[in-house]
């Protein structure tokens, strides 16, 4: 290559990284926090929605009745889910869509890269008090550095769906499914696991492990994040939590043949692991129970709370949210939507279509966990009755007392990064390739790194 | 009119002839090269330039950053981590993708009728989406009730858990490889079917066995291809992403082992989870510089072992 050549691409380089320098939007206003309110009563124009799709009846309804509040705004809806590849793409090109329904771990990011606005002003536009509305750990969920950047919907905690005929047979009884005494519930899980040429056949107790990992840390105290955001991943009580984890996994077979079990199980269909007794006991948000109502002639099951090791009731559950680009082209009418589909009126609308579906099929009622206490027992004392099934019954009662022991997940602008590195954390301790002090040291700082990369960690 | 002016003109109309000829295939290729500039050439430039920097998705904008990117990638041991794993990857899957196709491609050059129908059955499952292929080798290679180890029971073999155990995770993923090995199959099939079929028959006169005539003759005279398919599979296989992030990225609330944190992967979560793009860009240089240097070691080891027949190897 001659010196003339050379001169030529290094030119060309130069120019490249000159316009990526300049940018082509250089001057436009990078923030949503500017001090006027950017939301009004008065809607008009044009909305597309983006990530939320009403497939099911408790969707429809709310959309129904939420596009019939926004009369004369043409409304679009992209409802494939919301992908952050697809939004930062978007984001590239400006043209985002005027609201999106995201995961609630992805809120605290895209506030931290200034991708949405913060929705203070939009809750005050139409009066709606967040943490009256909202369960106060949801909407600490959607908060970045003390404003609120989302509004939340459905918060279906977790708790323990034992099955009773697997109980009976191991001579373990319900009480002893209890997280604040570890080792009780250690040996219940031995005793309930099965074996069969070297793989279970049967797992006794199921954590919902690396997905539930985070309320493990809440039971033995520890936690992902601290106020700010900033990871807490392999803080002591976080390493007495793994440790345990890894010695239930131990005693019933190992993590890798527990997971191929997991995986080989009919979780939705006729032959589900509480019809074949192929669990003693599983840790399930409540939505779970929606499922096994079909089948509620042929499982056997109760429920009891998690409890954190001082013994008080822990109800922990992600869920998604709505938030509003910071370049929405309609910010007033995705802020009516949001507000509207998450309101009383809305879920009351879709209690009434749910209790329709559950009528014609006679199935069981088990409720709507909404993420809005108004709403939940607004639909609970009008529709959730008394099944016939005592069973489901005490479940569906289970589900709905944890619910006023709700806890926050943990905000972060590393939200999914620090899920991420706990889950590799989890199955690396789990799996023995690491020691749970090892893999929680490994996944904090690799979570610290991306903590140093975002704006939250670059200002403290 | 003296020679050289005739010499001269006749110079002359050859070039003005040659000039249009090339500009026709210069118009022909037209459509390649806007692209290839507009989606190679300035997307390079722009990623590199976009690597010396801090992206700011929101504004659009970037500032400058120096080398910092560069630094955090040498500071990040997954990122490490990632690249030994793709080697390792990179190291099983050629070969055996190579072997495999070698193999299929032999028994389809050797069959006197249904060549076509055997080669589009094989080529198949090279069409079928990877979401789908990945959907099925989920249930293939269950560690407990999966198809590879019931297969593998049958023989008193205890199959092991591919898809949670640490140590089987690139195997696996090393099989899901295979079943797309058609593509290269075909290629192979092509440079086979023109191996002349006279040297077969002067090697049987001389008493070759089925192995000498494949060693001493298949194999030379395919050298070519083979070497084609090393490089471009070396090159895939160094970008694998589709079968890790499909196996064990393709649920949030899941997690794969470390085992299975491709270069790739790592590179597409620090610009679509984290949105540090600029990272990721400079990350997509060191891959392409890496890329380019075990290329061009192939290369020069390539023009010492493949025969281009007439003459092309030394």
């Amino acid at each position: 290559m001659g010196l003339k050549q050379i001169g030529g691409v290094v030119a060309g380089l130069s120019v490249g990284a000159a316009l990526v320098a300049c940018g082509p939007n250089a001057n436009q206003p990078s923030s949503g926090t500017s001090a006027h309110n950017q939301f009004s009563k008065s809607v008009s124009g044009q909305l597309k929605i983006y990530g939320f799709n009403p497939s099911d009846e408790v969707g429809k309804s709310r959309s129904d009745y939420t596009a019939a509040q926004l009369r004369g705004v043409k409304i679009t809806q992209d409802t494939s889910s919301f992908d952050t590849q697809k939004f930062a793409a978007q984001a590239a090109a400006g043209q985002v869509p005027g609201l999106i329904y995201a995961d609630r771990t992805e809120i605290a990011t895209l506030a931290d890269k200034k991708l949405i606005m913060p929705l203070d002003q939009c809750y005050a536009t139409w009066g709606v008090t967040p943490t009256q509305r909202f369960y106060p750990s949801v909407i600490k969920d959607v908060s970045y550095r003390g404003q609120i950047y989302g509004v939340p919907e459905f918060f279906q905690a977790e708790a323990i769906i034992a099955d009773k005929r697997v109980l009976q047979k191991s001579g373990v009884t319900l009480a002893q499914l209890d997280t604040s005494k570890p080792d009780q519930l250690l040996t219940a899980a031995k005793k309930m696991t099965a074996v069969s040429g070297g793989k279970p056949t049967r797992i006794g107790f199921v954590p919902d492990m690396p997905g539930s990992a985070a309320i493990w840390l809440a039971v033995f105290g520890g936690g992902t994040v601290d106020q700010l955001g900033r990871p807490t991943l392999n803080e002591p009580q976080n390493v007495k939590a793994l440790t345990w984890l890894k010695q239930l996994s131990d005693a019933q077979g190992g993590y890798a043949k527990d997971k191929s079990l997991l995986d080989s199980m009919d979780v939705f269909g006729a032959k589900n692991q509480y019809v074949k007794d192929q669990v003693g006991a599983q840790v399930w948000a409540q939505w779970y129970v929606n499922v096994l109502s079909d089948y509620s002639k042929d499982v056997d099951i109760a429920a009891v709370p998690i409890k954190t090791l001082d013994g008080k009731t822990l109800a922990m559950a992600g869920g998604s949210a709505y938030a509003i680009p910071t370049k929405s082209p309609n910010p007033s009418a995705a802020c009516k939507w949001a507000i509207e589909l998450t309101s009383p009126t809305a879920w009351q609308k879709a209690g009434q279509a749910r209790q329709q579906t559950v009528a014609k099929a006679h199935s069981i009622n088990t409720g709507l966990f909404t993420g809005s206490p108004v709403a939940d027992q607004a639909n609970r004392s009008q529709y959730v009755k008394s099944s016939g099934n005592a069973d489901f019954d005490q479940v569906i009662d289970t589900y709905y007392k944890i619910l006023p022991d709700n806890r926050p997940m943990g905000s972060s602008a590393v939200g999914q990064s620090v899920s991420d590195n706990l889950n590799n954390a989890v199955i690396v301790a789990l799996s023995g390739s690491k020691s749970p002090q090892q893999a929680l040291d490994d996944a904090q700082a690799a979570a610290l790194r991306a903590w140093g990369q975002s704006s939250a960690g670059k200002n403290g | 009119m003296t020679a050289a002016s005739v010499g001269l003109r006749n110079t002359r109309s050859k070039e003005h002839y040659n000039r249009r000829e090339v500009l026709a295939g210069y118009l022909f290729i037209s459509p390649w090269i806007v692209g290839f500039v507009i989606f190679t050439v300035i997307s390079m430039t722009w990623s590199l330039g976009l690597s010396f920097t801090h992206y700011d998705l929101a504004s659009n904008t970037a500032t400058a950053a120096g080398i910092d990117n560069y630094k955090l990638i040498f500071g990040d041991p997954k990122v490490l981590t990632s690249l030994v794993n793709t080697f390792v990857y990179t190291i099983m899957a050629v070969p055996l993708e190579l072997a495999f196709a070698m193999v299929l491609a032999l028994l389809l050059n050797g069959m006197a009728r249904g060549t076509g129908i055997f080669r589009t059955i094989f080529y198949l499952p090279k069409m079928t989406p990877h979401v789908a292929t990945a959907s099925v080798f989920l249930l293939l290679l269950n560690g407990n009730v999966g198809a590879v180890n019931q297969f593998l029971g049958l023989f008193g073999i205890n199959g092991p858990q591919w898809l949670t155990d640490p140590h089987w995770v690139k195997p696996s993923i090393v099989m899901m490889t295979l079943w797309g090995a058609a593509g290269s199959m075909v290629i192979l099939l092509a440079g086979l079917q023109n191996v002349p079929r006279e040297l077969y028959e002067a090697a049987q006169v001389d008493g070759a066995s089925r192995w000498q005539q494949f060693w001493r003759l298949t194999l030379p005279m395919i050298s070519p291809t083979v070497f084609f398919l090393v490089i471009v599979n070396t090159i895939a296989a160094l970008q694998v992403f589709d079968q890790a992030y499909l196996l064990f990225y393709r649920d949030a609330n899941e997690s794969a082992p470390d085992a299975a944190l491709f270069f790739g992967v790592y590179l597409f979560q620090q610009a679509f989870q984290q949105f540090n793009f600029g990272l990721a860009a400079a990350m997509a240089w060191l891959l392409f510089v890496i890329i380019l240097i075990i290329t061009l070691i192939q290369i020069k080891i390539g023009n010492r072992l493949v025969f281009y027949g007439g003459g092309g190897n030394d």
